[in-house]
């Protein structure tokens, strides 16, 4: 049964262009430029969707992109707005949440129960027998209503579409493209400003697209305006999502080819809103029944699409788009019988099912129609203007809310029907003085006076909310009038208490069609008055977005060496390691670690926190950040230090060496580089403003490679151009500046992390491959072999070196690190010092210690609890693995210091439940205490 | 007094059309009360109904300067769990979600507990390491809890991408059965409908504009409606705990940071478990209505502000889709924001101060709604015996003096 009606003055669909698509299952027809709606509504479609709640059929209601009763599954797309989205050919539409099928939905037997079903039902019982409620919840979940994502659904995009993201820096943004926002922006672009112009919906012009031929030719002229207008740049299908501190202001702009969305994010002089004016619906009974329609929503249908909305009418109209309503319904061969609740006319109920069969009038009269209209008023879109701090007053005359605008900030202005009311010429001109003095206010500098837009007139219009049934108020939602009245009988006489416990406005319409209806009727309910109800706050974003288009195409940013690529062919295993990606293993982490013991090899250590240090103030920086000393550290020297925060937690280790006499190279661990770096600097520039210490990470500007093992020395030798490295002229703890394998400018420090002799060379990125290949071809007759962090962690752990973060926690103050040797309290002052100081007796929390795990080979995980000898915990194992070296076990753990003395026996927790014994050891280090090794 | 709630009430009313009685009263504000709760939200109506019901201490006036649980008890993502780090956290918050699991039948009052199971991911050796840790604790104490490996996590969570080219590889999960969602507002609701049933009087948009000090000890509160005099006040505000606590000379060592959250349109449910991604600073949740839940980690700045910011969204939208990329279609329906009142420990003030009858209840961070049930209980306790209840003796105000900060923050960093 085809409703397209002849062609239209004003209609945009394109005839010569159809369309086929399915909606569920089914081929339908269309025109390029329908929606998926208006497509199906000319195929005679009236139902859409099932209610939230009791699964009553739905129709059209506002026929925008604000109606409820068209959600619809497009292809993997939930909840897609089908009275908005324009169908395209082939398209694969369907209704969501019903089974077995929209006309025969089973859930709609809960209509049945519908009295025994208020609001909130659901607090009020399931409660016992309590084991029962997993089941019930299985229910409930059942009726959660909206569209399919998930492994059955996967979201792919098309292979040529992506979300991206824009920054726009316009003068001035205009949100709106109604007669109002289309002159402000013609205005502000011919006064010289750079404008984008934001329109919601597919085409500018607003109400102005579907009234009568006067709006048409003003229409017409105005599009033609903005048109050959330079400056502005026009997005429609495009909404603003939100206004943010700074007029930053987020836009979604879909609609465009082989981008899926666009996330613009614009940084406006001056906003001015333009949103217009949002039809409000009438609450009586039946208010929900497919064919009950707004008067906007038949214009729409009528004059954008050509489409017949039903045959017999009644319009029930308190305002003048109503009496056009009517008029164009008669126009399109409909029978219409007009009610004018100006004069007290009213409907009471509309009867019907699937579709409107009767309606039922004030005056008792029962009339027999398909379709019913109601033109009762106006809610005007404050939402944006809230956002920018505006509090919008309810207007007895208007009967409505309108925006106070004292509240503006300056950069915020507002025109259009959301002010007030007027003939296009009035709305017209209020736009283009308020284009005009956006534009004033967003030059730089301004030259004429401020002139505010003269007021528009507001208009008497019937406070039209209830009628005297009871009605839908939350088409989404599911929530009555009467639901409301129970509520506030209830206690809920807050609205904001109202709609949480009722659930109206929370549904995907977000209040922009319901949420007056709800103030009004809770005022009615409280017996206040509306104004002193009180409207709610908006929160962004004033749309549903997606979350493709809010993550864009930004992506984490990994970090990788210069020598990556070496390891990516040569099989490394990768270890994610913050923002890093590191070889864990090349295949054989003990061999790795067995060369290194025996030989030699060489770790890529890049990732190793860097910064340059220099100035005159230095040694005091370092006095102050490390619990160590450092004012004796000679040129030519490296010393290990130990961070805590103002706590006296430790937060990071390294070592750091005197390059010459004020230049430092600071090393951190890899995932405190950037911290500590903002450690410094935060005491630099709000404690120590007036040190003269330059610090800059370098942490990627190196290559570091460490070089360890007894034959690491030899090796070194044959790549070292200019440093001696013979063991008098390079000993322990020392680090020199000098020409490595050809490349000027290497640092190079004697350290050992892992226990043998070892050599960390910094190399200029750059030439970090260069320098790894050359170690390796030069030290072939060597054995050298290249190690990864699991190697060095084996090698470390045998040394019974700390790792800050593994073998402490956020609590471990210095003394629990063992470190008890380097905290100098003497020192005038250093950040921890009064807490080390004040509650570092020997006897408080843990500390950590070596285990010696009886068996001897059973490696506990790490993480594994200690018991005493009541069974209660008492610390942990925090690393763990079997030496290759000693072929047993070789633990850290944290222990409270009452136990932490040599030879103390604890139970080990192992994962499986099951328990060993273990004994605390002499030293940390199970591998060459004496460190003969490392000084080698 | 109101009736019981039941099916066959349901039945009742829908037959009879008789309407319900009010879940609480508004009552006069009375010159004076024994006790007086500041804050209307979670914590503060726990106490008031412990209060009346454990003590039979029931001449108790709650306060809240706008509508109850409007403050964050509205705001928070609703998790529960009890998978804590320490010994102590683990047994509070069990005794918590004991509360929040017998809750509907103690209170007459359907919270819509629902047991999803808690899955916290690690996609570093690192923290798979903490969660074996907070695993070891949890099973020593008796909770639930145990390292799955990624199948697992992908038999949980089928949407989750556990593949090892990740940007951040899924290598693990503490999982945690016992924990899961609640209806936040229905547990306020619960509260103030079964303290009002029992005589305490909840005065809503009653803001306390001073409390009124006299030889070191409470004599009173000034309100927007009039003084009130009591010898007993508890601050149980988050988001204002430390402008509250000045009005009595209690200086509070907090910092106040908005913490921010999201929901979606709702979808048919996929996602039965909670998941928590410490590293990408996410949590996600699915209500049995089909919308998915987030939160994260506090705004990086101190601030009083509950406007959420669009970098918010964009960074959460980017992290959400790391971990289920199916999602990209599903739209963001609404953000909001809460305040947190942090300590330097992550753990709560509570107890009693140097003011005498100057009581606290504050300093919740960002896990503050799951312990609303057991600080509620051991507070009343506090207030009804003068005596400092065991479980909450580590959370006294002088510890920030005697340097004896509580051991949880390295859990309560990893998310919620």
């Amino acid at each position: 049964m085809s409703m397209r009606l002849g062609p239209r003055v004003g209609e945009v669909i394109d005839r010569d262009e159809p369309l086929s698509f399915t909606w569920n299952g089914r081929t339908y027809p269309g025109y390029a430029g329908d929606t998926i709606a208006s497509a199906l509504a000319a195929c005679g479609v009236r139902v859409f969707s099932r209610s939230f709640k009791y699964h009553r059929p739905r129709g059209l209601l506002t026929a925008s992109h604000l109606d409820p009763g068209c959600m619809v599954q497009v292809d993997d797309e939930p909840n897609v707005r089908g009275a908005h989205r324009r169908v395209r050919p082939g398209m694969d539409v369907r209704s969501q949440d019903t089974w077995p099928t929209l006309s025969f939905d089973v859930k709609a037997a809960n209509e049945l129960a519908r009295r025994m079903l208020p609001a909130g039902f659901y607090y009020k019982t399931f409660m016992s027998p309590g084991w029962l409620w997993p089941a019930y919840e299985r229910v409930l979940e059942r009726f959660a209503h909206g569209g399919v994502v998930g492994p059955g659904k996967v979201s792919a995009l098309d292979g040529n579409e992506r979300y991206d993201k824009r920054h726009a820096h316009p003068d001035v943004l205009v949100a709106g493209g109604g007669p109002a926002g289309m002159a402000a922006a013609v205005t502000a672009a011919r006064s010289g400003c750079s404008v984008m112009l934001v329109e919601e919906e597919l085409e500018l012009g607003g109400h102005l697209r579907w009234g009568d031929d006067v709006d048409l030719t003003a229409l017409s002229e105005l599009r033609g305006r903005v048109a050959a207008t330079p400056g502005i740049e026009v997005l429609t299908d495009a909404v603003v999502l939100g206004r943010y501190d700074g007029n930053e202001i987020s836009v979604l702009q879909r609609g465009l080819p082989h981008v899926a969305e666009r996330l613009v994010k614009a940084r406006a002089r001056t906003l001015v809103a333009a949103p217009g004016l949002i039809e409000r619906p009438y609450v009586f009974a039946g208010n929900d029944v497919p064919g009950v329609m707004l008067s906007t929503a038949v214009r729409r249908l009528v004059n954008l699409h050509a489409v017949k909305p039903g045959d017999r009418a009644v319009v029930l109209t308190a305002n003048a788009d109503g009496d056009a309503t009517a008029l164009d319904l008669e126009r399109a061969g409909v029978e219409v019988t007009r009610v004018d609740a100006r004069r007290g006319g009213d409907v009471t109920r509309a009867l019907g099912r699937g579709r409107v069969r009767a309606v039922e009038l004030g005056d008792g009269r029962r009339v027999e129609c398909d379709l019913l209209v109601t033109a009762t008023g106006w809610t005007s879109a404050v939402s944006l203007l809230t956002m920018a701090g505006d509090q919008p007053r309810y207007d007895d005359t208007a009967a409505r809310f309108r925006p106070d605008a004292s509240r503006l900030p300056s950069d915020v202005m507002a025109t259009g029907g959301v002010v007030g009311d007027g003939s296009c010429a009035q709305l017209v001109a209020h736009g283009e003085a308020t284009g005009r003095e956006a534009a004033r206010r967003s030059a730089q500098s301004s030259v004429t006076a401020s002139a505010a837009p003269p007021p528009l007139p507001v208009e008497p219009h019937p406070a039209l909310f209830r009628g005297r049934t009871h009605g839908m108020v939350d088409f989404s939602e599911d929530v009555s009038s009467k639901d409301l009245f129970t509520a506030v009988e209830e206690g809920f006489r807050c609205p904001e208490l109202a709609k949480r416990y009722t659930t109206a406005t929370m549904g995907p319409a977000q209040g922009k069609l319901e949420s007056v209806n709800v103030v009004a009727i809770i005022a009615e309910a409280t017996g206040a008055a509306i104004a002193e109800t009180g409207t709610t706050t908006w929160r962004p974003p004033y749309a549903p977005v997606s979350l493709g288009a809010l993550a864009g195409r930004l992506r984490e940013p990994t970090r990788l060496s210069p020598l990556a690529s070496w390891h990516h062919s040569h099989g490394a295993a990768p270890l994610v390691a913050g923002a890093w990606i590191r070889p864990d293993h090349y295949g054989d982490p003990v061999a790795e670690a067995a060369s290194v013991r025996d030989g030699v090899g060489i770790i890529d250590v890049t990732p190793i926190g860097k910064i340059d240090l220099r100035g005159p103030d230095v040694s005091r920086l370092l006095n102050l950040v490390y619990v160590n000393k450092w004012s004796k550290l000679e040129v030519g020297r490296v010393r290990y230090g130990v961070m805590c925060g103002e706590d006296g937690v430790v937060i990071d280790d390294g070592v750091t060496g005197r390059l010459a006499e004020d230049r430092y190279l600071m090393s951190t661990t890899s995932s405190g580089a950037v911290t500590v770096w903002e450690w410094l600097e935060s005491w630099l520039q709000t404690e120590r403003p007036q040190w003269r210490v330059h610090a800059t990470p370098v942490t990627t500007s190196y290559a570091s490679i460490n070089v360890a093992g007894p034959r690491s020395r030899d090796l070194l030798a044959r790549v070292v151009d200019d440093v001696d490295v013979a063991p008098e002229a390079f000993p322990y703890m020392h680090v020199r500046t000098g020409r490595l394998a050809g490349v000027p400018g290497c640092v190079v420090w004697r350290i050992g992390f892992t226990g043998e002799l070892s050599f960390e060379l910094h190399v200029p990125a750059g030439y970090g491959l260069h320098v790894w290949e050359r170690l390796l071809e030069a030290g072939r007759d060597l054995g050298v072999r290249p190690f990864g962090v699991e190697a060095q962690r084996i090698l470390r752990l045998e040394k019974g070196h700390l790792i800050v973060g593994q073998d402490t926690d956020a609590t471990t103050k210095a003394y629990g690190a063992a470190l008890d040797g380097l905290v100098k309290l003497d020192k005038d002052d250093f950040v921890g010092r009064p807490e080390l100081s004040w509650g570092g007796q020997p006897g408080d929390g843990q500390r950590l210690v070596g285990l010696r795990m009886s068996p001897d080979s059973l490696v506990p995980a790490e993480g594994s609890q200690l018991l005493d000898h009541r069974g209660l915990i008492c610390g942990r194992v925090t690393s763990s693995r079997l030496s290759p070296a000693l072929g047993r076990a070789v633990c850290l753990a944290q222990v409270e210091a009452a136990l932490a003395e040599p030879g103390r026996q604890v139970t080990v927790r192992l994962v499986d439940g099951g328990t060993a014994r273990a004994a605390v050891t002499e030293q940390l280090a199970q591998v060459d205490p004496e460190g003969v090794r490392l000084r080698a | 007094m109101a009736e019981a709630y039941s099916a066959l009430a349901l039945l009742r009313h829908g037959v009879t059309g008789r309407s319900w009685t009010p879940m609480w009263r508004e009552r006069p504000l009375e010159r004076g009360y024994p006790v007086v709760i500041i804050g209307g939200g979670v914590h503060g109506l726990a106490t008031a109904y412990y209060l009346a019901a454990n003590h039979g201490v029931t001449n108790v006036a709650v306060l809240d300067k706008g509508y109850l649980g409007g403050g964050g008890s509205g705001r928070n993502t609703a998790i529960l769990r009890s998978n804590y780090l320490t010994v102590e956290g683990v047994r509070f918050y069990d005794r918590s979600l004991e509360l929040y699991r017998g809750m509907a039948s103690a209170l007459n009052f359907n919270v819509m507990f629902s047991r999803r199971g808690h899955l916290t991911l690690a996609h570093s050796d690192t923290s798979l390491r903490t969660m074996r840790w907070r695993a070891e604790v949890n099973k020593a104490s008796g909770v639930d809890s145990e390292v799955i490996g990624p199948d697992e996590v992908k038999r949980l969570v089928p949407e989750m991408d556990t593949s090892a080219t990740a940007r951040y590889p899924v290598l693990g999960a503490l999982h945690h059965p016992p924990g899961g969602i609640v209806r936040h507002d229905a547990v306020v609701w619960g509260y103030a409908r079964a303290a009002d049933r029992l005589g305490v009087h909840l005065h809503q948009h009653t803001e306390v504009t001073g409390i009124e000090v006299s030889g070191g000890r409470v004599t009173g509160v000034r309100t927007n409606r009039g003084p009130i005099a009591t010898p007993v006040v508890l601050n149980a505000t988050a988001g204002w705990a430390s402008t509250v606590s000045d009005m009595a000379g209690v200086p509070l060592p907090v910092q106040t940071f908005p913490l921010q959250a999201a929901v979606t349109e709702p979808v048919k449910p996929f996602l039965r478990t909670v998941v928590v991604s410490g590293t990408l600073h996410v949590y996600v949740s699915q209500t049995a209505r089909g919308e998915l839940v987030f939160g994260a980690s506090v705004d990086p700045f101190a601030s009083y502000s509950t406007r959420g910011s669009l970098e918010f969204t964009e960074g959460l939208a980017g992290h959400v889709l790391q971990l289920m990329p199916s999602l990209a279609k599903l739209r963001l329906l609404r953000q909001w924001a809460g305040l947190c009142d942090m300590t330097p420990d992550f753990a709560p003030v509570m107890g009693a101060t140097d003011v005498a009858g100057f009581f606290l209840d504050v300093g919740w961070g960002t896990y503050g709604f799951k312990a609303g049930p057991v600080a509620g209980e051991a507070m009343a306790e506090c207030i009804a015996t003068g005596q400092t209840p065991e479980i909450i003796s580590a959370f006294g105000l002088d510890r920030f003096a005697q340097g004896r900060l509580v051991g949880e923050k390295g859990a309560a960093a990893v998310g919620h």
